[in-house]
């Protein structure tokens, strides 16, 4: 430790780049894995809310409940219990009436006012839930939008006047503000035949496949693989962090390399004095740990002043155990770095020190 | 007592058509308080004779023996607990850490070997003589080449080792200091009970010396 600090606080410079990289690197994780997960949550925030466990669609859905119908033959001889709901999604454009006219892109959300999800499962974190097929409910994303209680909206082109009376917590779904109204007018937005009853049956508990023959079966871990685009967005992300760790491991190995090359004849001196190898080797790690943790302590700095400071389209979520495993990832990272210079330290001629 | 034996030393470098010889069958031997010089001209071999009786690099032929242990059958690990309790290096060149001051080159000693350095007053004492006192907060690039010469001789010191092996320790320094130097060599010699060897081609030093020998072709002969 005493001669990995007493070089750093003397090469300030030098040492200074590199930590301002791996606090680079790291802040770029970071930030790469907030906004994974921002982005996963906006993809599914609803289903959470709804503790939705399993999920059943049409057979021919193609897995997207947007694009699922249910009919009420095949519902014919089931009746849904307490833990089922109706759900019925469609994308759809909210247009407010007065003041300046704004469009938004909703996922309109059609329940049954008596079944699970709209009786318990819809917190709201302002007014109230909706009494009649006029009035909706939406998430608190638009009320950051600047939408407010009483606004008049339009969904769609349909000629009907819906008020907004309530904001719900955490509902998002596929990337969109969850607008929730009546089944019939998600009937009416679909431009549904009469015998459509709704687009999915969502449980908050797990039901097997034989619970409704004529429907396609999701537990809700593959339903949200399912969801369009999810999976992709996820591996994407993955794959950028993934590089990014192993582009850290390389620029400390390749610096701590040309550093230890650097100090070789120094070396050979204090072998020749008797100091160890091993304790030249320690120092060396000890270095790239200080580095990397000095680093990626800079990067959550950042990290935290982007999150507090910064708009951002989607936003960040922290999590904080994932970070503290990236953290420590990248410190071993560093130690496995400064593998490549312990060989060279292990092979140091002390006889060089008194030939050069 | 000599705390330093050659006994027919050799040493060859390369094969073959290319094989060059620099030290044929050389014997030597030093004893506690007393100084030893080697004198040689460049390229006679004289780095190559100190590193070999340090342990540095082994030789073709021959044994060395420190305190009576023969240094060809030590471990590299024993080979460095000996180079650190026994021998103070004066190296010929890099012989300080570019990034640590004069204070924390002894503070680095002090982590490695805990016990049997010099006391606080010894050093400050050691260093009042070489001149040297004011440079403590310094780096080796804030000092000319002649006093990092002295930091690296109260380097090798500090740790109060029983054998100094000095590789052209006065190169840098002019006469008054050269012979300041001899002085504290002889006194370290005598008061201390040291065995001190210096390889050098600097005849400022001969006054000094108990023992002077020439490193010549090869042969190492014994001039008083
Ligand atoms: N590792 C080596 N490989 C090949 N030849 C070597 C090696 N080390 C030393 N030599 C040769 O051995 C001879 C003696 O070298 P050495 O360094 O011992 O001389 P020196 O007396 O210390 O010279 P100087 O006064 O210039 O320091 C030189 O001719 C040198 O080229
Ligand atoms: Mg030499």
């Amino acid at each position: 430790m005493f001669l990995a600090l007493k070089e750093i606080k003397h090469e300030k410079v030098r040492y200074g780049l590199i930590i301002a990289m791996i606090v680079m690197i790291s802040y770029l994780m970071f930030i790469l894995m907030g906004m994974m997960l921002g982005l996963a949550n906006e993809n599914k925030a609803a289903l959470t809310t709804w503790s939705a466990q399993t999920v059943f669609l049409n057979k021919n859905a193609n897995d997207n409940l947007g694009q699922s119908v249910i009919t009420k033959d095949q519902l014919a001889d089931h009746s849904l219990n307490k833990h089922e709901a109706l759900v019925g999604q469609t994308a759809t454009v909210m247009t407010r009436s007065k003041k300046k006219a704004h469009k938004e892109s909703v996922q309109f959300i059609g329940l049954d006012a008596g079944q699970y999800i709209a009786k318990d499962n819809m917190p709201l974190v302002a007014g109230r839930h909706a009494k009649n097929k006029h009035e909706l409910v939406a998430d608190e994303s638009l009320k950051v939008k600047g939408y407010q209680l009483g606004d008049k909206v339009k969904l769609n082109s349909t000629a009907e006047n819906y008020r907004l009376v309530g904001f719900a917590k955490d509902s998002q779904l596929n990337v969109a503000p969850v607008v929730y109204g009546r089944l019939s007018t998600w009937r009416e937005l679909r431009g549904a035949a009469p015998q459509v009853v709704a687009s999915g049956i969502i449980s908050n508990q797990r039901e097997g496949a034989s619970r409704f023959k004529e429907l396609a079966h999701y537990p809700i871990a593959k339903f949200i693989q399912k969801l369009p685009g999810y999976a992709a967005e996820n591996s994407t992300f993955m794959f950028m962090i993934g590089f990014l760790m192993v582009i850290s491991l390389v620029i400390i190995a390749v610096f701590l390399y040309i550093l230890t090359m650097q100090k070789m004849p120094n070396y050979a001196v204090l072998r020749a004095q008797g100091i160890s190898a091993r304790h030249l080797i320690g120092a060396t790690i000890d270095q790239a740990v200080i580095l990397t943790i000095t680093g990626i302590c800079g990067g959550l700095v950042l990290t935290l002043l982007t999150a507090w400071l910064m708009p951002m389209t989607v936003p960040l979520v922290l999590e904080w155990p994932l970070i503290g495993l990236i953290s420590i990832i990248l410190i071993l990272l560093g130690g496995i770095g400064a593998l490549l210079p312990v060989r060279m330290i292990m092979k140091v001629d002390p006889v060089r020190a008194l030939n050069s | 007592m000599s705390v330093i034996k050659l006994k027919n030393i050799s040493k060859d470098f390369g094969k073959g058509i290319s094989k060059v010889q620099v030290l044929d069958n050389v014997n030597f031997t030093a004893d506690l308080g007393e100084l030893s010089l080697i004198l040689g001209p460049s390229g006679s071999g004289k780095s190559t004779f100190l590193t070999i009786a340090g342990g540095l690099q082994t030789p073709t032929t021959g044994t060395v023996t420190v305190e009576g242990e023969t240094l060809e059958k030590l471990s590299t690990k024993e080979r460095d607990q000996l180079r650190l309790n026994k021998i103070g290096f004066v190296l010929q060149s890099y012989n300080l850490l570019p990034y640590l001051t004069v204070t924390d080159q002894f503070a680095l000693v002090r982590r490695i070997k805990k016990i049997g350095n010099m006391s606080q007053e010894e050093l400050d004492n050691l260093l009042e003589e070489l001149d040297i006192s004011q440079l403590v907060n310094h780096y080796p690039d804030e000092m000319s080449g002649g006093q990092n010469q002295r930091v690296a001789i109260a380097r090798a010191l500090y740790p109060n080792p029983p054998i100094i092996l000095a590789d052209e320790p006065t190169a840098a320094l002019d006469s008054n200091r050269v012979k300041i130097v001899g002085r504290l060599f002889k006194d370290m010699a005598v008061k201390h009970h040291k065995a001190i060897v210096v390889v050098t081609h600097d005849m400022r030093l001969r006054d000094f010396a108990d023992h002077i020998y020439q490193l010549m072709d090869g042969k190492l002969t014994m001039e008083r």
